[in-house]
């Protein structure tokens, strides 16, 4: 019997701790709709990935809000940029998007263009932490960005976040402010809330006073004396709470209420439009795990243009034949969001300028299942979306949205 | 009879028997004794019912500072949260009108059954308890974040008032208009004092915030993002910085709603009552050996 008391809490910990170690935050759970049809981050990057407690790091990216957005999702009317973290593992130190100060939310976001975000974050819990960007948006919540594993070390405890206010004061840490201010305040309530209490409590409760009123005898249960008592207390709680008030106030004369208004954005420059892709046919290989897209595309530019990479849902698959392209790959960024078989096309030659040009698209690994993408296939809607990254000889970068309807393929293809 | 004088007892007469007269009651008070002895209740029966006076308080402890705190998390949630969630027009109207159910019902359960004017105070003295235990176990010791991040408020002034005004007026309608009131309309002073130094004022990337602001924004709570927050929108807006006395009067205004109707909620709670048992329950629960007819 001891012998499988033990082995139960061998396992309880054992899973405990596995579990502590494994989890991210749930990122994967998010409906594939949801990451494949709204926000795609992409140039996303990590300044560190191994920090100290104090020490800052950047994460900065972009982002390209789909012009087929979902019906089901709110569109980005009010959109507050964050990161997401296990807890405040980091603190947030500045923001920008489209270098405009993102400390408070913004309205009025547009579909079909790309904005551009900074965040400075400082690390503050010791320990391997999943640091994503996320934009939030009202009425249809975080949609993440990539995750990383940013490593913080150190000691929990020399963590502070100075800061100077308005005022002149200078404080040492916001972690702590005006704790103890707040904390005294609570125990002189308690202290009169205690003195009133044990001086009912002190006295027969509960049996002898239910029984001494079902006799009509009250006045031996309330006296004068308590009255009056009542009547100090009271007294007592009206000097503490305007005295207090009034203090407060002379002690606090510039305070200012919580801050919350919207601000408004500009999106990046357009980007060329010179490129049209029309998806004639799409399909999920459902044992293969290969996601085949028949495309037509066209280069309406003065360049010819190499098809690179084709991303969704932070999921890249990189043509491994165009140099340009695998140039592009952040060192930073996650490794487990890179598919390895990359992307496989029907023809490599470069589409030319005015060229209209059928290609196939094959995007294969198990990361359409690990990373849970695959529940498109009980979608209502069974579409799907992604940004399609070519390239052309100097370097330019053309990025265009694609998508449309998904029809799933369940048994071998021949 | 039980010779050993200890466990089993079938009647007070068993522990008078065994009582010493000496050691009778722990009340010094003589009107203290006058109630016991007004009571019916018999030395050693006296004795035992302070043993369950004990057993109440322990009870009333633990299950009203989980019902009450659960009852506030679920109605005012986010708003008591964080310390960047408290402003001044929501915060102080949302907070006392749900924070006053429980302690006005157990005002009520006090005084109509044993005429103790603390039920208020119960109710604000637990919750606040039950509030710290949360925020360190959950905001501190889970989630790691800081204590100025999840600084609570109190509801201790109010209730005090309004077991005050109960004691003095013995009335409950009474207790409504003026303690309920107060109850309400305290709730903004008695906590500004408390919570002024996190309105501080600081400039952060150009703009104006508040030191509230700044520990929400420091410290990010993964997609609790400051959009959510429901901060003076709507025609209160108008009273500009006078908003938060607009607030503290229309709560208390709502607040002697809030009090009337839990106090009866209370008291029917708090009743016992008895359904009579048709004989197929009873037969089925072998008080009846079978049905008739
Ligand atoms: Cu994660």
């Amino acid at each position: 019997m001891l012998l499988k008391l033990i082995k139960f809490a061998a396992v309880c910990v054992a899973f405990i701790a596995g579990v502590s170690h494994a989890a991210a935050h749930g990122e994967r759970a998010q409906e594939p709709y949801l990451r494949t049809r709204t926000v795609q981050f992409y140039d996303v990057h990590f300044s560190k990935t191994d920090v100290k407690v104090n020490e800052r790091f950047e994460l900065t990216g972009k982002f390209r809000l789909m012009q087929d957005w979902p019906d089901a999702v709110t569109p980005p009317d009010i959109v507050f940029l964050s990161s997401i973290s296990p807890g405040p593992t980091i603190a947030r130190v500045e923001t920008y998007l489209n270098g405009e100060p993102a400390r408070q939310s913004f309205a009025g976001l547009e579909l079909g263009r790309d904005y551009e975000f900074r965040m400075v974050l400082e690390g503050r819990t010791p320990g391997s932490s999943h640091i994503h960007p996320s934009i939030s948006i009202k009425g249809s919540g975080p949609l993440v960005g990539p995750g990383q594993w940013v490593n913080i070390s150190g000691e929990a405890h020399s963590f502070a976040f100075p800061i100077k206010t308005m005022t002149g004061l200078q404080i040492e840490d916001l972690q702590t402010f005006g704790l103890a201010h707040a904390v005294g305040w609570h125990l002189a309530w308690l202290a009169v809330a205690a003195a009133w209490l044990s001086f009912w409590l002190a006295r027969p409760l509960i049996l002898p006073r239910w029984l001494v009123l079902q006799k009509g005898r009250e006045d031996l249960l309330i006296s004068l004396r308590d009255t009056g008592a009542g009547i100090i207390v009271a007294a007592i709680v009206l000097v503490m709470v305007f005295g207090g008030y009034v203090r407060a106030s002379a002690e606090y004369p510039y305070n200012v209420p919580l801050q919350s208004g919207l601000n408004r954005v500009a999106p990046l420059p357009a980007s060329p439009a010179y490129v049209e892709i029309k998806v004639i046919s799409a399909t999920y290989d459902v044992p293969g795990r290969s996601m085949r897209l028949a495309t037509q595309i066209t280069n309406k530019g003065s360049e010819p243009l190499s098809i690179g990479e084709l991303t969704t849902a932070n999921i890249r698959f990189l043509n491994q034949s165009l140099p340009v392209a695998m140039a592009d790959v952040d060192p930073s960024y996650p490794r487990d969001l890179i598919a390895r078989t990359g992307l496989k096309l029907s023809s490599d030659t470069p589409i030319n300028p005015g060229e209209t040009k059928e290609v196939r698209v094959e995007a294969t690994d198990a990361v359409w299942e690990l990373e849970r993408l695959v529940s498109f296939l009980t979608d209502v809607d069974s579409k799907f979306g992604g940004l399609l990254l070519l390239y052309a000889p100097n370097g330019e970068r053309v990025i265009a949205e694609m998508g449309g309807p998904i029809v799933p393929v369940f048994t071998e293809l021949k | 009879m039980n010779p050993s004088g200890e466990g089993r007892v079938t009647s007070t007469a068993d522990i008078d028997a065994a009582a010493s007269p000496r050691e009778n009651t722990r009340f010094k008070d003589k009107k203290d004794e006058t109630v016991i002895s007004v009571s019916g209740l018999t030395p050693s029966a006296a004795r035992y019912s302070r043993l369950f006076d004990v057993l109440v308080v322990a009870a009333v402890v633990t299950i009203f500072a989980g019902a009450i705190h659960l009852h506030v998390m679920l109605t005012v949630g986010d708003w008591d949260m964080y310390v960047d969630w408290k402003d001044r027009q929501y915060w102080p109207l949302v907070m006392p009108v749900s924070m006053i159910m429980f302690p006005a019902a157990l005002q009520a359960i006090f005084w109509v059954n044993f005429r103790l004017p603390i039920g208020a105070t119960v109710g604000a003295t637990v919750l606040l308890i039950a509030t710290w235990i949360g925020r360190y176990a959950n905001w501190w010791i889970w989630t790691g974040f800081p204590f100025t991040e999840g600084v609570p408020s109190q509801a201790l002034a109010g209730a005090l008032l309004m077991d005050m005004t109960l004691i003095v007026l013995r009335n409950s309608l009474f207790t409504s208009i003026i303690g309920g009131f107060a109850f309400g309309f305290v709730f903004w002073p008695s906590n500004y004092s408390a919570l002024a130094p996190f309105y501080l004022p600081v400039e952060h990337q150009g703009m104006v915030a508040s030191l509230a602001d700044m520990i929400g924004y420091t410290f990010p709570r993964s997609n609790m993002p400051e959009y959510l927050r429901i901060i003076e929108r709507g025609t209160l807006r108008t009273f500009g910085s006078s908003v938060s006395w607009v607030s503290a009067a229309f709560a208390g205004f709502i607040c002697i709603f809030m009090h009337q109707l839990w106090w009866r909620l209370g008291l029917f709670a708090s009743q016992a009552t008895f359904l009579k048992n048709s004989d197929v329950v009873k037969s089925f629960m072998g008080i009846k050996s079978s049905v008739a007819s």
